[in-house]
């Protein structure tokens, strides 16, 4: 389908009314997932697009309940939001269902399995924040279930959940485990998150550390999924998702996992519709946004230069005229700052310090570069392969942590770890031998201190649809994420800068 | 030298007034300090400091470049040699450099330089921002498929280099490849890991040697990757020390591995 087509369905079903559907999606519901649909959001619209057309849901086992606790993927892979779900949506179950949802299970919907049910108090961290609960073996096991020899020893400093000092679920309980809390990301642009198209070798290009491997192709992928990239495809993804999520003892046939991949890796979505700039994708308009540009756009393509851009817009809204009217006015005065803010995005440099993962590359500490550095995927604004960093996100001391005090009224949310790592091997180069963390992040799969709260890039497609941001929540809105830039990179953005940059990632 | 290194050297103009050299051309120069970053209106330099002279060690590009930059934060050993072109960013020039980030936290190590009109950076292989699409050293695109060459006869050795005491790191997924491709070719049957304790004689006289296990370390790391990625043979590890190596010149390449792979 190409993009006028594209745009005259969308145009056409939306006239008609056909893209007015209920907003959340209950496993089961059996309705068709259109070919094209658009969902209100905050911010305007997003569109959301089956490249192989219409999609039946019943009995697909994306849509289906398939296990005990009543939950499908789709119940936190909502189409509404961007193939994530909103803390908006969570709140809106939560009052419709008297907290009874499946989302809201006691395996990860509460804060701890243990605490009781249809109390908020219990569901504070996904009411509150949209977190699920990530139980993680500790100490850390391959692929094949063979215990890591970890590079740090983690205890537990804080623990407002009770989880990790449990009895059964704590590090030291009966299921030696870890609970971190997490967002579900965005089931959609998949194509591009699984593409094994740039810097995909056995060894990851990173650390030179062993790749996980495609146990269908014994082929190396490009570990770009996932908060920790602890899953290596779709496949074993939907698979663990399967057993953990949906509690499903068994886990999904293969027939089940093929169809759950297939599904994903035609499904596309992208805000379409601006509420102040008005429609996204129009055919004359920057090529780089709506959901039809994902379609049709190449995966595993480095954006981060001229030749390809990450999110082109050739310049389309620089320079646009005043407009007839005031609706006219308004609505260019909005994309000229959306161009702006992409134009701050991808060519205002700051000094990227201390994170990483990427001044550990042999680019230096601190490199002078832009946002587009880091978000350099074609179209999505991942990292292009192996995209786990650590920005400061969930480590200390750049962590939304609330201030204490003896007047506080917020207390932390999030659990508190610390690390200590081994004494014969080198220190963090950025945090040394003891570091302070809400989520491991990924060394908590690989064992390795240097990964102690690198977190894998997600995409910025989507993102009016999906709030909050970060894998902790920790950015309610898009403004509080340029903030937090701000702050962690000593970037000094103008207001101007902050408002045509949050413009910007409200069109993607 | 290659070609576009040359070009570098000779277009890195310096507009510093006034240039000292505290060492003759052609001098080695070993040394462990802090490194320093300028900016400048295209991409920041890196400079350091020995014996009240400045030395100028690289400029900002992409991972593509022979040198890379170092690390504010920590100090980092140098390895050069002193040039005779213009200085840049306001540094003597060594040519060639090598630089490795010492490993543990140096706060000290935190000197950040303003742009200065003086110093500017004429050739800029990569600007700050986005590139044009390509790597800043990129090779010239081969026009055509060339025929994987024969396997070779014989046992094979390869060697790896580290920087001061760490292991496996971002330089050396493709040199790691590459042993196991030549591996399997071969196919190899038996498999020599050595690894060798990295030790500096410094210009001013001080032994600088890397940890004790270290050279165990790297080897083991190295076997366990190459087996995790496909080697079916179990290599036999040995280690080594660099000590006896280590006279001032060109000791970076005592931290190293070394894989024979016989067939």
């Amino acid at each position: 389908m190409n993009r006028w087509s594209v745009f005259w369905v969308c145009a056409t079903l939306v006239a008609t009314g056909i893209a007015a559907p209920d907003q959340w999606w209950n496993p089961g519901d059996d309705r068709p997932l259109p070919a094209y649909v658009e969902y209100a959001n905050a911010w305007g619209r997003l569109g959301v697009l089956n490249a192989d057309g219409p999609v039946t849901t019943d009995g697909h086992p994306f849509f289906e309940a398939l296990g005990p606790n009543g939950r499908a993927c789709v119940s936190c892979h909502q189409p509404a939001d961007a193939m994530s779900i909103s803390l908006e949506s969570i709140g809106g179950r939560w009052t419709a269902t008297d907290g009874t949802d499946p989302i809201f299970a006691a395996v990860d919907g509460r804060n701890c399995p243990n605490l009781p049910a249809r109390d908020p108090a219990s569901h504070s961290l996904l009411l509150g924040r949209g977190l699920f609960r990530i139980a993680l073996p500790w100490p850390p096991v391959d692929a094949t279930g063979k215990t890591i020899e970890s590079e740090f020893t983690i205890e537990v400093v804080r623990d407002p959940t009770g989880c990790n000092t449990g009895a059964v679920y704590g590090i030291d309980g009966e299921k030696r485990e870890i609970s971190v809390y997490r967002r579900p990301r965005p089931a959609a642009n998949l194509r591009y998150v699984a593409s094994s198209g740039f810097g995909v070798s056995p060894f990851i290009g990173k650390t030179g550390m062993l790749a996980a491997i495609d146990p269908d192709t014994s082929r190396p992928v490009n570990m770009n999924m996932m908060a920790d990239a602890r899953e290596a495809t779709l496949k074993t993804q939907a698979m663990s998702a399967a057993r953990g999520h949906l509690e499903l003892t068994k886990g999904l046939s293969e027939q089940a996992l093929n169809r759950i991949r297939d599904f994903e890796l035609q499904l596309y979505a992208a805000q379409a519709f601006s509420s102040e700039g008005g429609v996204l994708d129009e055919p004359d308009g920057p090529s780089g946004l709506g959901p039809a540009a994902l379609a049709e756009g190449r995966d595993g393509v480095l954006g981060n230069n001229t030749s390809n851009y990450v999110i082109p817009m050739e310049n389309k809204w620089a320079d646009l005229p005043k407009g007839a009217n005031a609706a006219e006015v308004s609505r260019n005065a909005f994309r000229q700052s959306v161009q702006r803010g992409h134009d701050v995005f991808f060519f205002r440099t700051f000094w990227i310090r201390d994170a990483m993962h990427i001044n550990t590359v042999g680019l230096g500490n601190p490199i002078k570069r832009t946002c587009s550095t880091c978000h350099g995927m074609h179209l999505t604004g991942m990292d292009t392969a192996n995209g786990w960093m650590d920005v400061g996100s969930t480590n200390h001391p750049w962590a939304l942590e609330p201030p204490e005090s003896p007047w506080a009224k917020k207390l932390p949310e999030l659990p508190l770890f610390k690390v200590t790592c081994r004494k014969d091997l080198p220190p963090h180069p950025f945090l040394g031998r003891e570091i302070y963390t809400q989520d491991p992040g990924r060394a908590l799969i690989s064992g390795k201190c240097e990964d102690v709260g690198a977190i894998v890039i997600q995409q910025l497609r989507g993102l009016a649809a999906r709030a909050p941001y970060f894998s902790n929540g920790s950015a309610a809105t898009l403004r509080e994420l340029v903030d937090f830039y701000d702050r962690r990179f000593n970037i000094r953005f103008t207001e101007q800068e902050k408002i045509d940059l949050v413009n910007f990632l409200s069109v993607l | 030298m290659q070609r576009s290194k040359l070009r570098f050297w000779f277009a890195a103009v310096v507009l510093a007034p006034v240039v000292v050299y505290g060492a003759d051309p052609g001098q080695r120069i070993s040394f462990v300090s802090c490194p320093i970053i300028r900016d400048t209106k295209s991409v920041p330099c890196w400079i350091s400091q020995y014996n009240g002279d400045t030395y100028y060690l690289t400029i900002q590009s992409d991972v593509s470049a022979a040198v890379q930059p170092p690390m504010l934060g920590h100090q980092v050993l140098v390895e050069g040699v002193v040039s005779d072109a213009p200085s840049i960013c306001g540094g003597i020039v060594l040519d060639p450099v090598r630089l490795s980030v010492m490993p543990e936290r140096d706060d000290r190590c935190n000197t950040m330089l303003p742009a200065d009109d003086r110093y500017t950076i004429d050739f800029n292989p990569r600007p700050p921002g986005p590139s044009s699409g390509r790597l800043a050293f990129a090779p010239a695109p081969r026009t055509r498929q060339a025929a994987p060459p024969p396997a070779p006869e014989g046992p094979q050795s390869m060697d790896l280099y580290f920087d001061f005491d760490k292991g496996v790191s971002f330089r050396h997924p493709g040199e790691l490849s590459s042993i196991l491709s030549l591996a399997n070719r071969l196919p190899a049957r038996k498999v020599k890991i050595t690894g060798m304790r990295g030790a500096h004689l410094l210009t001013d006289k001080t032994l600088l040697r890397e940890s004790e296990s270290v050279g165990r370390r790297r080897a083991e790391e190295i076997g366990r990757l190459l087996q995790g990625a496909g080697l079916t043979v179990s290599p036999e590890i040995e280690l080594a020390d660099g000590k006896d190596e280590a006279d001032g010149i060109d000791d970076w390449r005592t931290r190293r591995v070394t894989v024979v792979l016989t067939p």
